[in-house]
């Protein structure tokens, strides 16, 4: 889990590398103090997202942001594919454009957690976050350009 | 495709690192000295540093001024021994608000919004006491030259032509303060605008961008 944050989160190794070990550090300086009132996916969840997100790293880009066109146009074509790495960069790439805040809301999304754990780890109320989560799969059925078969289809 | 579909492949493809650091590897990552590379890291950084300057500079010029000249200038050391203090008290300040900065095992809203309050406490408390610095140093020397070194307050007696001079007209007791008030307002205004474009220089992108997080959060 905390490696898709530092992949959602990171354009390149080294600021992933940095995100980890610091998002360690914080679990490591955090555990003392947990008392288990909140679920542990729930508390590991919130120390990631935190440091990942009010973090806000200067962040050094490996590649100059891809005009939105050439990004995953032709994701209902690969999915056929043998590559599924590929269509998971694909689905990375998407998500790359999106804002901190989506980010986390797709990774907790992706990862299945219901919505009332999703307003435990990010404080949004559950109508809130429903309103959002659809805004977001439009977001990403633009982005993906695929009217048809768009990752935001739902 | 359905985000259910990307939800498989989000599980089933997710390649974990090359080297998934082991037991020893994360001991070894938590014993070294770490040193953090956000923001509020690098304000604790930046803040220590400063204090860790401002003792080196400070302490040899207090003890000069306090063993050499025979104790003559030893009201000097007294000076910076109050400047020291205030700066003392001023960095443990920051370093508190600094501490309270940041809570990661709370809701990312609320670690947000705690964030922004505490970053323009911190701001706010950086901009006043930045410039209330001058006026306040410039005071402290007054009365301290004017408590230790009365004899610069009093006039030679020649040229004859200069004391008579003020003998006819003598400056007030007020006029020393008063001099120094008007020296000092504009001195104290362009301080405080310097200021104020220095922080908004160095906080005001991190604040703005918190800001705009917080509202994303908060509208529906």
């Amino acid at each position: 889990m905390l490696y898709k944050v530092c992949r959602l989160y990171c354009f390149t190794e080294a600021d992933r590398q940095d995100l980890f070990q610091e998002i360690v550090i914080q679990l490591w300086r955090s555990w003392p103090a947990f008392r288990r009132e909140a679920k542990f996916s729930t508390w590991l969840y919130r120390i990631a997202l935190n440091t990942a997100i009010s973090g806000l790293r200067r962040q050094r880009r490996l590649i100059a942001p891809t005009d939105p066109d050439q990004l995953p146009t032709e994701l209902q074509d690969i999915q056929y594919a043998a590559d599924k790495e590929e269509q998971l960069q694909l689905l990375y790439a998407a998500i790359d454009r999106l804002t901190e805040v989506e980010k986390a809301l797709t990774m907790l999304y992706l990862e299945d957690r219901s919505y009332q754990e999703m307003e435990e780890i990010l404080g949004i109320s559950q109508n809130n976050l429903r309103v959002k989560m659809n805004r977001i799969k439009d977001k990403l059925r633009k982005i993906t350009k695929a009217v048809t078969h768009g990752i935001g289809k739902s | 495709m359905e985000l259910e579909s990307l939800k498989y492949i989000w599980r089933s493809l997710e390649t974990p690192p090359a080297q998934t650091p082991d037991r020893q590897d994360l001991l070894a990552l938590l014993a070294q000295r770490y040193r953090g590379r956000g923001p509020v890291a690098r304000m604790r950084r930046n803040l220590i540093g400063e204090g860790i300057l401002m003792c080196v500079t400070y302490t040899p010029a207090i003890l000069c001024y306090l063993l050499a000249f025979d104790g003559r200038l030893s009201a000097i050391s007294w000076l910076f021994g109050l400047l020291a203090a205030a700066f003392f008290g001023y960095y443990y300040r920051l370093y508190r608000l600094l501490k309270e900065m940041q809570c990661v095992t709370c809701q990312v809203k609320s670690n947000l919004a705690r964030q922004v309050k505490t970053l323009k406490k911190y701001i706010r408390f950086y901009l006043l006491a930045g410039t209330a610095m001058i006026p306040v140093s410039f005071s402290l020397s007054y009365a301290i030259i004017r408590w230790k070194m009365p004899s610069v307050f009093t006039y030679p007696s020649s040229p004859a032509g200069h004391s008579l001079y003020l003998h006819l007209h003598p400056i007030p007791w007020w006029g020393n303060p008063v001099f120094w008030l008007i020296l000092m307002a504009p001195l104290t205004i362009g301080i405080y605008y310097a200021n104020a474009w220095y922080i908004n220089r160095l906080y005001g992108r991190h604040i703005k961008k918190l800001q705009e997080l917080l509202r994303e959060m908060e509208t529906e």
